[in-house]
């Protein structure tokens, strides 16, 4: 596990050699946050998106929601959703479970300035998701579509983190019990109603507050006790 | 603020004071927020030496303490912490999560720049919880003094209809009216009206034109019944009175016909109803008259509450009418028994002396007879006492559960035992029998001699000032009733973390001040009986500072004026008047209201508790 957390840095650097220079080359400048440093001084993105499947192949991003976290707290200031534009034609089912309508879709960003933005805004910080290989899978998708290059992202995956609170006290689960939903019921958060990228970040990064208070940590723990791991 | 986080907007947009932001302050006040999860156990703030801040409860519930484990409230979803907006909190206070919380903080130096100098919202960061009561109570006498506005024509409509043929001849119809003294008749067509006639339309149309009075009441008619809503207000009656140039309204509700409405009714609401009443009981032949008229009581209260009344007019007005009664009784069993062998004065006790009731309250009440008295004069003073309360019981004042009545022997009695009484209670005080008698030191004299009961005041109100036992008694009595630590989720919290499920606002709002105020003037000789008068005597003298009088006279209107409100809604609903408000009936203003009078009333009782060190008796 620390091999690959090495190897994360050293594949930051050795991307930003083949990175073209713009948006992907600006966000592996920064070094990714030191693994050993404390889990609350470090700056954490919560990051939830809404594509139109799970593939992230063939399927595409319909819209990013984002927030960050300071010192164990969730900045409302820097709350940001984005619908994105896209020229491919979006099914119908999926526009009724998210929302989105093909108005708001054609007045979105371009994909190009959304994964932009968001580069911008990961850069110096840790990737927070819920299910976090479907947000890393996307956006990794896109880099390549638009500069050629997939990057690496430290981040801290929710669901991972309950899966290994399960198993650390070998209680046997359903997968179900690892929702979103379902866990923030576990943890008396409150049920929201509204399901927009960016309720769905800020759900996650509540989901995530709760686990940390409910982590009994004598000293604050270090960044990579939560790093996810492939 | 992005469109996506109207979800955490709505939910502040619904808790005072910021459900009066327009909405792009809320938007504004939403982006400044920031989300905390403390863990049940877990210190609120988070982190020491944090910058005062404001907090509001998404989800859980926090623990207000002071001092170890004295818990001083509790908080739930939807609640706002201001306990960490000043820069200094008190030494001993802590905040406690004693649920998971989901908590909304947000810096207090930034709020007045967020809420654009909102002065509602700046006020409840900044103020005391005695300043905001008082803006809560002047905002309340603003609202009610358009009277006729809320009071509803279904309220106030005579109950009795009085209802003929339309075949009927015109003497009949007359003679009808005259018999039951009133202005108009309704002709009803099986269940249908199908005209209205009136005392004017019988000279005007009948008399002065010449026809003959065997005539049917058709006739004469009017066939276009202008009517009212019985949810329409006396105002609307009022515009439709005038504009139609008629002074009788039927009122119609659900199912039908209600009743009818005058121009008279109207004038009437302007307090002239106990007036009325008392009129009325001073004329009644009978017992069954006496306890028929009783039953307006609690109409009269609705009318006076809706016409935006407070405690001092309900109040008076209602003793007045209890007052009338007593004297009608009193007056019958004269009238049976001959005249008294000697002097005595009927007098009222508790709320009736303090021209403080409200509805039907129990009765209790007591005899002073004058020292003349002789052996056997008592059978008299007995026969009398009986009939007054068995008639007062009769009229809806319930017999005294704790037997303080004429009828007891122990409370009718001559002068100079009622002296030996007050004598012992200040001189050689028990707890005990204090507790029992300290509504005889709110004593009104209702029928008889006004000078028998003011010669056992004068030397009572001369020997209370002095006497630190019997004050630190009282005192401690007095203190058997607190407040309320305010409101958790749908319930009262009482103390220790323990539920109620209603809020008694007497014995837990009125009753603590009212003992207070008792105590005050006491303590400084004074005459006056009423609370309000009392506290308003007693206020600079060294029992009660200037503020902390007017302080429990807000407290005391606040809280005595949500009890009229929920007894009217009581009556209107043809339930009886009572003193248990569910909290879930609170709106979370009148909650935050509540929660700051009974700050006030703590916050004086500690200062009584201290005064008279009732720890050492």
């Amino acid at each position: 596990m620390l091999s690959w957390l090495f190897n994360l840095e050293t594949k930051r650097k050795r991307l930003l050699d083949i990175a073209p220079a713009g948006p992907l080359r600006n966000y592996l400048e920064s070094p990714f946050p030191d693994k050993n440093s404390c889990l609350y001084d470090t700056a954490v993105l919560a990051l939830d998106f809404e594509t139109s499947g799970l593939d992230a192949n063939n399927d595409h991003l319909l819209s990013i929601g984002c927030i960050e976290l300071r010192q164990n707290r969730i900045i409302l200031d820097t709350a940001r959703h984005q619908i994105i534009h896209s020229k491919r034609d979006i099914s119908g089912e999926n526009i009724s479970i998210h929302h989105i309508t093909h108005d708001q879709v054609a007045q979105g960003q371009t994909l190009a300035k959304a994964v932009e933005s968001i580069l911008r805004q990961l850069q110096g910080k840790v990737l927070l998701a819920h299910h976090a290989a479907v947000e890393i899978g996307f956006l990794q998708q896109a880099c390549k579509t638009l500069y050629g290059v997939a990057p690496v992202f430290p981040a801290i995956d929710t669901m991972q983190l309950a899966r290994r609170r399960l198993e650390r006290q070998q209680q046997p689960y359903k997968a179900n019990q690892l929702r979103l939903f379902n866990l923030r019921k576990q943890y008396g958060l409150p049920a929201y109603q509204a399901h927009n990228a960016l309720m769905d970040a800020i759900a996650t990064a509540e989901l995530f507050l709760a686990q940390l208070a409910h982590g009994n940590y004598r000293k604050p723990p270090p960044l990579k006790n939560f790093l996810l791991h492939p | 603020m992005e469109i996506e986080l109207q979800e955490i907007r709505d939910f502040i947009a619904t808790i005072p004071p910021f459900d009066r932001l327009p909405k792009d302050v809320l938007d504004i006040l939403t982006s400044a927020l920031s989300i905390q999860y403390v863990r049940r156990g877990g210190n609120i703030p988070m982190e020491k030496d944090s910058a005062p801040t404001l907090y509001i409860l998404r989800q859980g519930a926090i623990s207000l303490y002071s001092g170890k484990d004295n818990l001083m409230g509790m908080l739930g979803e939807g609640d706002v912490c201001t306990s960490f907006c000043a820069a200094e909190v008190m030494p001993d206070f802590y905040v406690k999560a004693t649920e998971d919380t989901l908590l909304y903080s947000i810096p207090c130096d930034t709020l007045p720049r967020l809420v654009e100098d909102d002065q509602s919202v700046l006020h409840f960061i900044r103020h005391s919880a005695a300043q905001r009561l008082k803006e809560a109570v002047s905002n309340m006498q603003e609202q009610s003094s358009s009277n006729l506005l809320h009071t509803y024509a279904g309220d106030i409509c005579r109950g009795e209809l009085i209802t003929a043929s339309p075949d009927t001849s015109i003497r009949d119809s007359a003679r009808l009216m005259s018999e039951h003294g009133v202005s108009s008749l309704i002709l009803l067509d099986g269940d249908e009206p199908v005209g209205l006639v009136t005392d004017r339309d019988i000279r005007k149309r009948c008399v002065a034109a010449g026809l003959a009075i065997s005539s049917p009441i058709s006739k004469i008619m009017t066939r276009k019944i202008t009517s009212l809503n019985a949810g329409e207000s006396l105002f609307d009656a009022l515009l439709v009175m005038t504009r139609e140039q008629v002074h009788h309204l039927p009122v119609f509700d659900d199912r039908g016909l209600k009743g009818i409405i005058t121009t008279t009714d109207i004038m009437r609401q302007e307090g002239l109803s106990a007036v009325h009443l008392s009129s009325t009981i001073r004329k009644a032949p009978s017992l069954e008259a006496l306890a028929e008229a009783s039953k307006m009581l609690p109409r009269i209260q609705l009318q006076l509450t809706n016409m935006g009344a407070d405690l001092r007019h309900v109040g008076f007005a209602v003793t007045a009418v209890t007052g009338a009664i007593t004297r009608r009784l009193i007056a019958l069993a004269e009238a049976d028994l001959g005249p008294a062998p000697v002097p005595y004065a009927w007098i009222a006790a508790g709320s009736q002396a303090r021209r403080e009731q409200t509805s039907h309250s129990d009765q209790d009440n007591g005899l002073i007879i004058s020292d003349k008295m002789q052996p056997g004069d008592d059978e008299w003073f007995e026969s009398l006492a009986r009939f007054v309360n068995n008639g007062l019981d009769a009229c809806g004042y319930v017999y005294c559960p704790g037997d303080v009545m004429a009828s007891n022997p122990k409370w009718r009695q001559p002068v100079s035992v009622w002296q030996d009484y007050f004598e012992r209670w200040i001189e050689q005080p028990e707890p005990v029998a204090l507790m029992l008698s300290s509504i005889f030191f709110d004593l009104r004299v209702i029928h008889g001699k006004e000078k028998l009961l003011k010669k056992i005041r004068k030397h009572t109100l001369r020997k209370t000032p002095g006497s630190q036992l019997f004050l630190a008694h009282m005192t401690r009595n007095a203190l058997t009733h607190r407040p309320p630590l305010g409101f958790f989720r749908d319930f009262v919290l009482v103390h220790d973390g323990q539920h109620d499920d209603t809020l008694d606002l007497k014995h837990s709002g009125l009753v603590p001040i009212i003992d207070m105020a008792r105590i005050y003037a006491l303590a400084e000789g004074l005459y006056e009986i009423g609370t309000e008068d009392r506290l308003r005597a007693a206020a600079g003298t060294p029992s009660l500072s200037k503020g902390g009088s007017a302080n429990l006279l807000d407290a005391f209107e606040f809280i005595s004026n949500l009890r009229l409100e929920h007894q009217a809604t009581q009556i209107r609903e043809g339930e009886s008047p009572d003193n248990f408000m569910p909290p879930k009936q609170l709106s979370k203003l009148e909650r935050e209201h509540l929660k700051d009078a009974f700050k006030v009333v703590q916050t004086m009782q500690a200062t009584l508790e201290m005064r008279y060190h009732t720890d050492r008796i």
